[in-house]
């Protein structure tokens, strides 16, 4: 046979595609078989094409995983044989054919022979009336029990019904929280990213050479932010208080929150007009008309 | 225009792949589930580019999880990898869909041709970084080639009806099929 012809006749790309019939994939498969030359073209092909496949992937809805598996379980359940074929005596015997008159007094009827339908047809009456009575008894406590099942269940599934409205109350609640939380990263991302605004390094003066802070600075809108990368940690009843300096001058710009600090947020500080500097001192909570300069714990020029 | 080529299946993966197989074959009901998440976001994309609609490839990547289970005797792993079959077991279920009256109403060729949907939807997907993605792989083909490879593998045409479809001789689809598949099996070389 002719390799190369049979290679160039683009069968190999149709089986590979899956468009032929089975007996032409047959020969395919034969000719594979014995022609290394056509296994390793074949080969090459199919793994293009899965290649091809595979960078189309995309992944499915989360909630799929548990839809699909699920129906692959159910259909495995389905074409099973069934395991208990004794499961249908089980059913509700009141609906069935005249030939399971006997099925209801099972357990009464446990001392007749099974073959017996007739024999039991034919009891005396007072027997037949006993065991009337006896359903009866059996029906009611059944209703009974079946009753207080049901009160159970009842119960159980307001419970849950509460349990589940607490738990989406708490999950949208939570959903807001985390909504607000993202505007407000969005907000302050969109400060950092703005062309306006000037980053001022604050480092730290020899009290607290680790100190680091960053302020960012429009002119134009006066607004400052600021961004706590590391602060001494502070004495009880003492805040961060930030500083404009402008010709010298200090000029209050406002508290840092707590969060801001610790460097868990950025905050907006109070608008300034003009600054060549920005100074940060320790001061009693509320902070002060002027800078106590003996805390200062971190400056930088503009 | 360089390219990173993908390299072979390594021995790792080639190893879960055989004793996924082996599990299967045992009927491992534990096997499905790892299969799903090995194997259900190529499937899953393979089948959405060939029926377009998310709802309709949902139901066939459920009706190809039923189909792989239970036609796995018949998986040959002499003939090919279990990723070539499952794929061609899914890619056929998603043809005979489209194929189906429902599917008939819109033209054949016409939502094919709509590349840029197919590449959005191919941004949207989580790329295995060994595997060279969408991009890369068409840019490598010129639109003429890929436009029959995806007739061919999404669209379920064999090569005489494609040239029928495209109004071009048989010689020259062959050409360019076999060109463009060998572009593709170059890159992952």
């Amino acid at each position: 046979m002719d390799v190369q012809h049979y290679i160039e006749s683009g069968i190999l790309e149709e089986y590979a595609l899956g468009v032929l019939s089975a007996d032409e994939r047959a020969e395919v498969e034969q000719v594979a078989g014995h022609e290394p030359a056509v296994a390793r073209e074949l080969a090459a092909i199919v793994s293009g094409l899965d290649a091809y496949a595979e960078a189309h992937a995309v992944t499915p809805p989360a909630a799929l995983r548990e839809r699909v598996l699920q129906a692959w379980e159910d259909s495995i359940r389905e074409t099973e044989p069934a395991a208990t074929p004794v499961a249908a005596p089980a059913m509700p015997a009141a609906p069935a054919a005249p030939r399971m008159t006997v099925a209801p007094t099972e357990p009464a009827a446990a001392s007749v022979p099974a073959e017996g339908e007739a024999v039991v047809r034919q009891l005396p009456a007072a027997a037949s009336a006993g065991r009337t009575r006896w359903l009866i008894a059996a029906s009611i406590a059944l209703l009974l029990v079946s009753g207080l099942g049901n009160y159970l269940l009842y119960n159980r599934l307001k419970k849950t019904e509460n349990s589940l409205e607490l738990a989406q109350a708490e999950q949208s609640r939570y959903a807001a929280t985390q909504q607000a939380a993202l505007n407000e990263r969005d907000q302050q991302l969109a400060i950092l990213r703005n062309q306006s605004f000037k980053a001022v390094e604050l480092k730290g003066t020899p009290k607290a050479p680790e100190a680091l802070a960053r302020v960012y600075y429009n002119a134009s809108t006066k607004a400052v932010y600021v961004d706590v990368r590391n602060l001494p940690a502070l004495p009880e009843g003492k805040q961060y208080q930030l500083w404009a300096l402008d010709n010298g001058q200090p000029v209050d710009a406002g508290m840092l929150n707590t969060d801001t600090a610790t460097g868990d947020s950025i905050q907006q500080m109070k608008n300034i007009a003009s600054a060549q500097a920005f100074a940060m001192t320790v001061e009693d909570i509320g902070g002060k008309p002027a800078p106590t300069m003996s805390t200062l714990t971190v400056i930088g020029n503009i | 225009m360089l390219l990173v080529p993908a390299p072979p299946p390594d021995s790792v993966a080639l190893e879960t792949e055989l004793l996924l197989v082996q599990r299967l074959r045992d009927r491992d009901e534990g096997a499905m589930t790892i299969f799903y998440d090995k194997y259900s976001a190529a499937l899953y994309g393979v089948i959405l580019r060939i029926v377009k609609k998310e709802e309709t490839a949902e139901d066939v990547l459920q009706e190809a999880m039923v189909k792989i289970w239970h036609s796995f005797p018949s998986y040959d792993a002499g003939k090919g990898r279990l990723f070539t079959w499952v794929m061609n077991v899914s890619r056929n279920l998603a043809i005979d869909k489209i194929r189906s009256k429902q599917y008939r109403v819109g033209s054949r060729t016409q939502p094919l041709e709509d590349s840029s949907a197919a590449l959005r939807l191919a941004a949207d997907s989580s790329f295995r970084p060994e595997h060279i993605g969408l991009q890369e792989m068409t840019r490598q083909l010129n639109p003429d080639q890929r436009q029959i490879v995806d007739l061919l593998y999404f669209g379920g045409f064999t090569q005489s009806e494609v040239a029928e479809e495209l109004n071009l001789p048989l010689g020259t689809v062959k050409t360019r099929a076999r060109a463009a598949i060998k572009v593709l099996s170059k890159l992952v070389r």
